[in-house]
């Protein structure tokens, strides 16, 4: 047993060094080791924040994304490739089971390369769609940049993010604007997985340069339906990012100024959000973790024998709490939730009897208590405390418990003179038995003299 | 000098305690007899608890000796009918837990240490010992002759109606409840014989005995009502009838009413309402016999009939009232299916299902029966020759026996005690006429001073056999056929009903035993390789089996009250995948067993009960799920490449036929239970996969998978992991669907 103290400081130093809640091996597939300098701002940001980066070409037999079976990193980063494809080792069903295995992925595109179509196949896999041409760019003729693409009008500039809905936590907002050049935009389908990060303004439009038509026909996608930013969280939490533009995360356009037509110069906050980006891709912020869930019966001596019993009777008064902590960049904090939304309980059998909202109890260095009190409804069966909490950005919670809900003991109910209407029966039954005792001793003391008496008449 | 011994022996007071003593041995000898012929199964298999219901009766009653008599009481089982759970405690019949129960812990204090399932085991062969010895002493009530009690016993230690439900293993109510029912009619007897308080209270005992043992004590409550009210209907009215069936009315009620699973049944269903009504009349021609000695005949007459008519009228009108007021339940299903064989098909498929529910072919009078079912009817006769009160009993409870088991075979059941009381007094007849030696003609009546009237002849007759050819005949016929009897019970005990049914017997080509054990294998590996809190989705046939030999918790099991969750279940058997899937994960399935004969010819798969399953969801949702689907055009139920759309699509068609073609060579696949070719390609599951198969295939296992983790149809994702380039998936049809947060 002598690794395990090893093993220990190893991990130790693990977590000292990774600031993701999910490891810090982070590889990036890049084709051309040429362009690795075009990033340099972003390499020296992601090591910063505690990254371990292996940069390797998927040319590379060697690659592989699996060890023995088990994930070799815990996150990758794509940048898109020259030729066709990736090769065999980044597959759409290898990096499918990569995210199975709660690897996060994020992928860049470019509308200057044409999408390989695996990658176009995998993306649809997710229900998030590319144009069919696989080479189109978003082009806006008002939100452009005028100092780099008067010309071409494919250098967007767009104001950073809002939140998504008004019920959800905000990771991708903050000022100044973001020069999104060349990007290859795409769709999502409507499942509830999927989530814009980044839409393009309302008069954008998809359109690809290698046609030479001068007006376009049969347009992709038009206006805020355009996505170029985009995040998949699988059910399983593990993250996948779909970003346009690769070109926005380069040094040039890190500190690049920006001009809108009638707009003043402006210098890009493009830094910021990428920063933003990977840290939410790989698992720096949205995370959220469940502590303590605890329930019982209320009361007020609680021993540790009472806690979370496995069975519950009709009508008991139940509280229940659950210890919830949101990880932000190096730390977990207390969770708390947004402004406009509610975590809920439900005490469901087939389906919900109860559900309520969890409101903070108690808030520790790390975490919030939530916590509610109700009364268990009557009807007996398996029932299950379920806490089911899906964000779009924040990581699932998806707890259940099953708890068994039984029945009235027959030592449990009142006893009958406790109840007044049964007085009328208790009475009517005593008072037969009663009066049959008086009959019995009436007739005892009555009937041997009368006997006597017919004797002595006949005598 | 031996002469002189067996007289010595044989008569007076020394011959009374020899024969007593010959008695005594041979009903311990009847009743070894009884007990020995049903350990068939434990010598050829194990001592193992039988067939599907005993698996739960075995279960509750670990319970018992576990947790202690109050805490099976108050039993919330939440193991069963996942996730409504069961108030188990008070919706079953205790009496069998806790005779087995009481005996475990007897013998614990005798310091005999026996494992509960070998009294669970030997608990019914043991009780049909003592149902001999109660059934000798309901005939010897019904005759004088001292053998009718005695042959009255074998018959029924060994007759195989009885043997179908008490061999070794067949831990079910019935085990112990046919000798409560045979000794509470001995009770019943002897109080109207004596008209004793006494009796009458011990039958309401044991009547409260058998309300806790088995659901047929409502057989008792109909058929002593019965002999009541037709002994009135006679005449027969006396205070030895008032005194016995008042008290055994009464207290029974009250004893019957202690059982929370029967509760207020007795005041408020229909079923107990002979009861109450004979109690009632009872009263009224008590008091109406009582005012007679009080009012002169005509005036009484008329006072009578006009009495009688209004209380009839109030009587009728106020059941009328409550009935309809709902303070009385109407009948039950079940009862309406005992007068109309075709009603449960009809309205309650879940009762028709159930193959004890059938009516009974004729053959199996004869096989249950012997040479008993044609005895019978000479029984019933001599009982109309002297028609004492308790012959009444028997002629009643004959004719209504033998109705309802016409009408379903499991209720054969209650048919074999009266047979054999039946055969018992023709037999005793024949042999005490053939089987006297006397030197010559007895004479009859010469004894008699009464020589007013009739012919001479008659007046003198001379009664009896003398012919020593016609006894030696007709006892040497009875004797061969007494050991045709013999010879008959102990072929359809050993072949017939001494199978588990847990485990199958099957014969080589060359003659050898093979075992087919793959109930038991199936069940061990879900003990041994899931969770121990995994929901197991069945047929409702081996909810008690996986409940007892896996114990997991199942969705649905034999005890069949709850026809909703029944047909939910069904309809996920029956639908396509797309609509099972969502039922499955509501009802938080994680396994799928299914039985599947086809390979082994065991034709009692989930296949051929496949309609059923249809039947009961049809019956709650008529819209989705529908029977004529199933079948060709040509109305034909097949599986093979002509089977419907509809069937081929179901879950239990894919869950059977599941890569079963890769067991033969191409093309080949063949269900030897339904003799079909099997289409080339086998089925496609993509919600669950295959998690176990047993040996020669018997059960399937099958896993329910977790929604994709990226939110896609099972089908697609299927369809990707194999390799398929997905289509795009809207392309160009219709409006475009926009996505808006």
């Amino acid at each position: 047993m002598r690794w395990c103290p090893s093993l220990m400081l190893f991990g130790f130093l693990a977590a000292v060094n990774a600031l993701s809640s999910s490891g810090n091996r982070l590889l990036v597939v890049l084709e051309d080791a040429a362009e690795k300098g075009l990033y340099s701002t972003l390499w020296g940001d992601l090591e910063a924040r505690g990254y371990n980066l292996i940069f390797d070409s998927p040319k590379n037999e060697q690659l592989s994304l699996f060890e023995l079976g088990d994930r070799a990193y815990d996150h990758v980063l794509v940048l898109p490739p020259k030729s066709k494809g990736f090769g065999p080792s980044l597959s759409p069903k290898n990096l499918v089971d990569f995210i199975n295995s709660d690897g996060n992925v994020l992928l860049a595109l470019s509308g200057k390369s044409t999408t390989p179509s695996a990658i176009s196949s995998l993306l649809l896999e997710f229900d998030i769609h590319l144009p069919t041409d696989r080479s189109s760019i978003a082009v806006d003729h008002f939100n452009y940049d005028t100092i780099s693409a008067s010309e071409k009008h494919d250098v967007l500039v767009l104001e950073r993010p809002d939140k998504l809905r008004p019920d959800t936590k905000d990771f991708f907002g903050g000022e100044g604007v973001l020069a999104i050049p060349s990007a290859s935009p795409h769709t999502l389908g409507d499942t509830s997985l999927l989530a814009p990060i980044l839409r393009a303004s309302t008069t954008a439009y998809s359109y690809n340069p290698k046609e030479d038509a001068g007006s376009v026909e049969d347009v992709f996608a038009t206006g805020s339906q355009l996505a170029l930013v985009s995040a998949l969280q699988a059910r399983n939490s593990a993250r996948f990012t779909l970003l346009g533009s690769v070109e926005s995360l380069q040094d040039k356009w890190f500190s690049a100024t920006v001009k809108t037509p009638g707009g003043k110069e402006v210098k890009t906050a493009n830094q910021e959000f990428a920063k933003q980006l990977t840290a939410w891709t790989f698992k720096e912020t949205g995370v959220l973790n469940v502590g303590k869930i605890e329930h019982h019966l209320a009361k007020d001596d609680l021993t540790v024998e009472d806690l979370n019993p496995t069975i519950y009777r009709v009508k008991n008064e139940t509280v229940f709490s659950i210890e919830i902590s949101e990880y932000a960049y190096d730390k977990y904090i207390p969770f708390e939730v947004p402004a406009n939304d509610a975590l809920q309980l439900e005490f469901t059998m087939l389906s919900p009897f109860h559900r309520l909202n969890l409101t903070p109890v108690k808030q520790t260095e790390n975490s919030t208590i939530f916590g509610t009190q109700f009364t268990v409804p009557d009807q007996h069966g398996i029932f299950s405390f379920r806490v089911n909490y899906k964000r779009p950005f924040l990581t699932n919670i998806e707890e259940k418990h099953e708890v068994t809900v039984r029945h009235y003991a027959h030592n449990e109910y009142p006893r009958s003179w406790k109840i007044s209407g049964g007085w009328v029966w208790i009475a009517g039954l005593w008072s037969v038995i009663g009066g049959f005792l008086a009959f019995v001793v009436v007739w005892l003391y009555s009937a041997p003299t009368s006997a006597e008496g017919q004797r002595k008449q006949t005598q | 000098m031996a002469e002189s011994l067996v007289d010595v022996l044989l008569k007076g007071s020394s011959g009374q305690n020899t024969r007593g003593l010959l008695k005594v041995i041979i009903l311990v000898t009847i009743s070894a007899a009884a007990v020995s012929s049903r350990l068939f199964s434990v010598i050829r298999f194990e001592s193992i608890i039988h067939e599907f219901d005993p698996w739960f009766n075995f279960r509750a009653t670990k319970y018992l000796v576990q947790n202690g008599f109050y805490d099976f009481w108050d039993w919330f089982d939440d193991r069963t009918w996942h996730p409504l759970g069961r108030v188990t405690g008070g919706t079953l019949y205790p009496g069998l837990m806790v005779t087995s129960g009481v005996i475990y812990h007897i013998l614990r204090f005798l310091t005999i240490p026996v494992d509960i399932r070998n009294i669970c085991v030997l608990l019914a062969p043991g009780f049909s010992g003592l149902t001999a010895l109660a059934m000798y002493l309901l005939t010897n009530e019904m005759s004088s002759s001292p053998s009718a009690g005695l042959l009255a016993a074998a018959f029924m230690g060994i007759t195989p109606g009885y043997i179908s439900r008490s061999v070794a293993g067949s831990y079910d109510n019935e085990a112990i409840a046919i000798f409560l029912l045979v000794f509470t009619f001995f009770l019943w007897i002897k109080a109207v014989k004596i008209g004793s308080i006494m009796w009458g209270a011990l039958t309401a005992l044991f009547y409260g005995y058998m309300v806790s043992a088995w659901g047929g004590y409502v057989f008792i409550t109909n058929l002593i009502p019965l002999h009541v009210f037709v002994l009135l209907c006679m005449g027969r009215y006396s205070s030895r009838l008032y005194i016995s069936y008042t008290t055994w009315y009464a207290l029974g009620t009250l004893a019957s009413m202690q059982i929370p699973f029967v509760g207020f049944l007795p005041i408020r269903n229909s079923d107990h309402m002979s009861a109450l009504g004979v109690f009632g009349l009872l009263q009224l021609v008590a008091f109406a016999e009582f005012v007679r000695g009080f009012i002169p005949g005509k005036q009484f007459q008329r006072l009578l009939t006009a009495s009688i008519i209004l209380t009839a009228g109030l009587a009728f009108v106020g059941l009328v009232v409550l009935t309809m007021s709902g303070v009385i339940a109407p009948w039950s299903g079940r009862f309406y299916s005992l007068w109309d064989t075709g009603y449960a098909k009809i309205h309650i498929p879940i009762i028709a299902s159930v193959s004890e529910h059938q009516p009974t072919a004729w053959p199996s009078f004869f096989f249950d029966l012997n040479f008993l079912i044609w005895l019978f009817p000479a029984g019933v006769y001599m009982c109309f020759r002297d028609l004492k009160d308790e012959h009444v009993f028997v002629i009643i409870y004959s004719v209504l026996a033998s109705y309802f088991a016409g009408v379903m075979v499991r209720l054969m059941l209650t048919l074999t005690p009266i047979v054999c009381v039946a055969a018992a007094l023709v037999l005793s007849y024949i042999l005490d006429t053939y089987l006297k030696i006397t030197p010559g003609p007895v004479t009859r009546g010469n004894l008699e001073v009464d020589t007013s009237s009739g012919l001479r002849s008659a007046r003198n007759p001379e009664v009896g056999i003398t012919s020593y050819f016609s006894k030696a005949a007709t006892t040497s016929s009875i004797i061969v056929y007494l050991l045709l009897f013999v010879a008959h019970c102990t072929w359809v005990t050993s072949n017939a009903y001494s199978s588990p049914s847990v485990v199958l017997a099957s014969r080589m080509p060359d003659g050898s035993q093979f075992i087919i054990d793959d109930y038991r294998e199936a069940y061990y590996w879900l003990r041994q390789n899931t969770p121990a809190n995994a929901k197991i989705m069945s047929w409702w046939d081996y909810g008690y089996q996986i409940g007892g030999m896996a114990d997991r918790p199942t969705l649905v099991d034999n005890n069949t009250w709850n026809n909703t969750h029944i047909a939910t279940v069904g309809k996920a058997m029956s639908s396509r995948e797309e609509v099972s899937y969502p039922i499955l994960r509501q009802h938080d399935v994680d396994y799928v067993l299914v039985v599947f004969g086809g390979l082994l010819g065991y034709s009692g798969d989930d296949i051929n009960k496949f309609l059923w399953m249809v039947r009961i969801a049809e019956g709650i949702w008529p819209d989705e799920v529908k029977e004529r689907d199933f079948f060709t055009a040509r109305g034909e139920y097949r599986v093979d490449d002509q089977a419907t759309p509809t069937m081929r699509n179901s879950l239990m068609y894919k869950m059977s036929y599941h890569n079963y073609n890769k067991l033969f060579p191409m093309g080949q696949a063949t269900d030897r239970v339904r003799g079909a070719k099997l289409p080339a390609e086998s089925p496609q599951l993509s919600t669950l996969e295959e998690a176990f198969t047993s040996e020669n295939w018997i059960i399937r296992i099958y896993k329910v998978k977790d929604l994709d983790n990226f939110g896609r149809d099972h089908s697609n994702a299927v369809a990707f992991d194999k390799g398929n380039k997905r289509k795009k998936a809207n392309k160009k049809k219709g409006a475009r669907i926009l996505r808006s947060e």
